[in-house]
């Protein structure tokens, strides 16, 4: 019988600074076999220990288009992402999992793509949008609209403008608070809909960010008239086990960690209290 | 056929015992089980608890030994899902795990707090599997006893079809019968039990099938506390018949203390955190519950369930809802503890109560 809530060390590869309080981690399982056989998907996450803290769950922000290591964005937020903070190349982390469903692939193939993020959001979501790169030709025009607190807040920096260069590819950010030397836009991330079409032709929308950014956008999309179907976002709920047992992360038959973090808008609006989700 | 513990279910046989022996038996069976059963405290509470192994801590064990009109503080939910359980344990770059799985004959259970134990059982059984509760219930034997007269004012079994006796999912069944029990055999671990301690069971004599039916009627008809037990699963089915308002005012005198939560037989949720001293530490789990502000609190401090009535919702919802669409067994085995333990008078009878009879009475 297999134990889920046994870790498996990892070994930390490498440390990205991205913001002030975000770091992005590489890294990978010590164990040959566990190694070789590892697998996950777009979208999905994982509960990452530092024993004596604690665990939390995280996304998985990179591709499973890339083989041979992981990566975790965690923003410093409370005790046990303060601890992975103060972790150092060559230390141990504890990982379980992966756990939870994924972001949409194969369905999405030959559409065109509006990804709408906020904030630290950008993690999970970088996982598909990089899967989504290098499988570049399966899919039609791609715009990312991502908005942040600050221009320090923007992850992944470079990688954004890398996908600018893609052809076909659209990424326009946004800043609730402007900072010395930004020449950007200003503005919470929905009001990038004055500046650029969105299009529901032929198109998927997948939201991530924080429980009122994904409100927020979810309801202009559907005003800029896509189906409830076609709106994917994910349901953030506090979680201390991510499998269906621990029951924190419950709504209604559900729980968010085994059968979400992912649902379209359409599954959404069938909860019981659906007005008192996010 | 194949009961729900995943035993063998034979065709019910049924022996006899006489009441002054099951002293003797529990001492036996104690060289063999870890042997839980009930027991009265100086205080006057009866707690399900473990027997002592130690020969004279036993023998004053046995004498707190209780059987009839027992209400346990608790569902035995706690032997298997214990309060505060460590999961693991680390120290420098180790960490092993901690499961428990010794024999546990658990004695005197509830039919209702069995039908717990059992619904308990295939929710930690179902995907993915919870390592700790499964080798805890690896080797069990269940001595069910059922109820002549309820043990507590609040208790509405016969409603809900999960009691005074059970009709099936145990190994061995006691019935109440003056001074000795009709022991009914449910399955072929129990038939091994009364084998290996065979000294102290007989053959029942005359009409016993007649006497054991008459004695489970008359306990039925014992239950004063009846309410529309179905008809409350079918009204909470349809999607939004319960008006947010019904929630409200139960939600506003509540005072969220989770003791409800805590003695149910059937709530599972715990919460998870990590213990160090002295270098050495461990990964614990305790039991926690959605009526708990924290229960939902997001380190950023969102709380999607901050309005007191969605907690309220929750805890009514998962059981005679929730639970009923995914397994089509209610969550709610009709034991009546939640009402008896609640320090403002609300529980699952007067809101099943509310529901169907469509009156204020909380
Ligand atoms: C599916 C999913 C994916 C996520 N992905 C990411 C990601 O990619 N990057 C990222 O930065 N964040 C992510 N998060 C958020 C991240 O999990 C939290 O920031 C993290 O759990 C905070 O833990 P902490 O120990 O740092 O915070 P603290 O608030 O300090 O929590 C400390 C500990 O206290 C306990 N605790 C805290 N609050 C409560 C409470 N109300 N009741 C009981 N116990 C409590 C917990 O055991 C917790 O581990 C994700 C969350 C989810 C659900
Ligand atoms: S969600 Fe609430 S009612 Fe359901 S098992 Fe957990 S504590 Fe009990
Ligand atoms: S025991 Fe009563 S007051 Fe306490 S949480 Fe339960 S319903 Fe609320
Ligand atoms: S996180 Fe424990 S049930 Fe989902």
């Amino acid at each position: 019988m297999k134990n889920e809530y046994f870790p498996y060390p990892a070994v930390i590869e490498d440390i990205k600074t991205e913001t002030t309080d975000t770091k992005t981690f590489r890294v990978w399982f010590t164990d040959k076999v566990l190694a070789d056989s590892f697998d996950y998907q777009q979208g999905q996450f994982m509960e990452l220990s530092v024993p004596g803290a604690g665990e939390a769950p995280i996304s998985i922000s990179s591709s499973p288009s890339r083989k041979g290591f992981l990566e975790f964005t965690i923003r410093a937020a409370g005790k046990v992402t303060k601890s992975i903070h103060m972790l150092k190349k060559g230390d141990y982390i504890y990982l379980r999992g992966p756990y939870g469903n994924s972001f949409p692939f194969e369905d999405i193939k030959g559409k065109n793509l509006y990804f709408v993020v906020g904030g630290i959001g950008l993690a999970p979501l970088r996982s598909l949008i990089n899967l989504v790169m290098d499988n570049r030709n399966n899919f039609r025009h791609i715009k990312v609209l991502y908005g942040a607190r600050t221009p320090d807040d923007l992850c992944f920096k470079d990688e954004l403008e890398q996908w600018k260069k893609i052809p076909d590819t659209e990424v326009w950010l946004t800043v609730d608070k402007p900072s010395a030397g930004w020449g950007g836009r200003v503005g919470v991330v929905t009001e990038l809909w004055k500046e650029t079409h969105i299009n529901p032709e032929n198109a998927v929308s997948i939201v991530c960010g924080p429980p009122i950014m994904i409100k927020f956008a979810a309801d202009k999309l559907q005003e800029s008239g896509f189906k409830d179907k076609d709106i994917f976002m994910t349901l953030e709920r506090y979680m201390k086990c991510g499998i269906g047992k621990c029951g924190h992360c419950n709504i209604d038959d559900k729980f968010i960690c085994k059968d979400g973090p992912v649902f379209t808008y359409e599954q959404k609006k069938g909860f019981r209290h659906k007005e008192h989700i996010f | 056929m194949r009961g729900k513990g995943g035993k063998d279910m034979k065709a019910s046989k049924v022996k006899i015992i006489g009441k002054k022996k099951i002293k003797d038996l529990l001492r036996e069976a104690s060289q063999e089980w870890n042997v839980y059963v009930p027991q009265k405290w100086s205080d006057g509470d009866v707690w399900m608890d473990q027997l002592p192994k130690d020969k004279q801590m036993l023998d004053e064990a046995l004498e707190d030994v209780v059987l009839e009109d027992v209400d346990t503080v608790i569902s035995p939910k706690d032997i298997f899902f214990p309060q505060l359980e460590s999961i693991f344990k680390f120290k420098d770059d180790k960490i092993w795990e901690t499961p428990e799985f010794s024999p546990k004959l658990i004695f005197g259970v509830q039919p209702c707090d069995l039908k717990g134990i059992l619904f308990s059982d295939d929710f930690y059984r179902r995907n993915f599997e919870d390592r700790y509760y499964v080798s805890r219930i690896q080797n069990r034997l269940i001595v069910a006893r059922g109820c002549l007269r309820p043990p507590r004012p609040t208790c509405f079994c016969s409603s809900a079809k999960t009691g005074p006796f059970a009709e099936d999912g145990f190994d061995l069944q006691l019935v109440d019968f003056g001074d000795s029990y009709f022991v009914e055999v449910g399955t072929r671990e129990g038939e091994e039990f009364i084998t290996m301690h065979k000294k102290f069971f007989s053959e029942p004599d005359g009409n016993y099938d007649m006497t054991i039916k008459e004695i489970k009627t008359k306990a039925c008809d014992s239950l004063e506390l009846k309410v529309d037990f179905q008809n409350a699963l079918s009204l909470m089915a349809q999607d939004s018949f319960i008006p947010e308002e019904n929630y409200r005012r139960i939600g506003e005198r509540c005072i969220y203390c989770g003791g409800c939560l805590y003695v149910c037989p059937t709530c599972t949720c715990f919460n998870v955190f990590d213990n160090v001293k002295d270098k050495e530490g461990e990964r614990v789990r305790n039991w926690d519950a959605c009526v708990f502000e924290g229960y939902t609190r997001e380190t950023s401090g969102h709380n999607p369930r901050k309005d007191k009535w969605l907690r309220t919702a929750r805890r009514y919802e998962h059981k005679l809802k929730f639970d009923y669409k995914v397994t089509g067994l209610s969550g709610c085995i009709a034991c009546g503890r939640c009402l008896s333990s609640c320090p403002v008078g609300i529980g699952i009878s007067k809101f099943i109560q509310e529901i169907t009879e469509k009156r204020k009475i909380m």
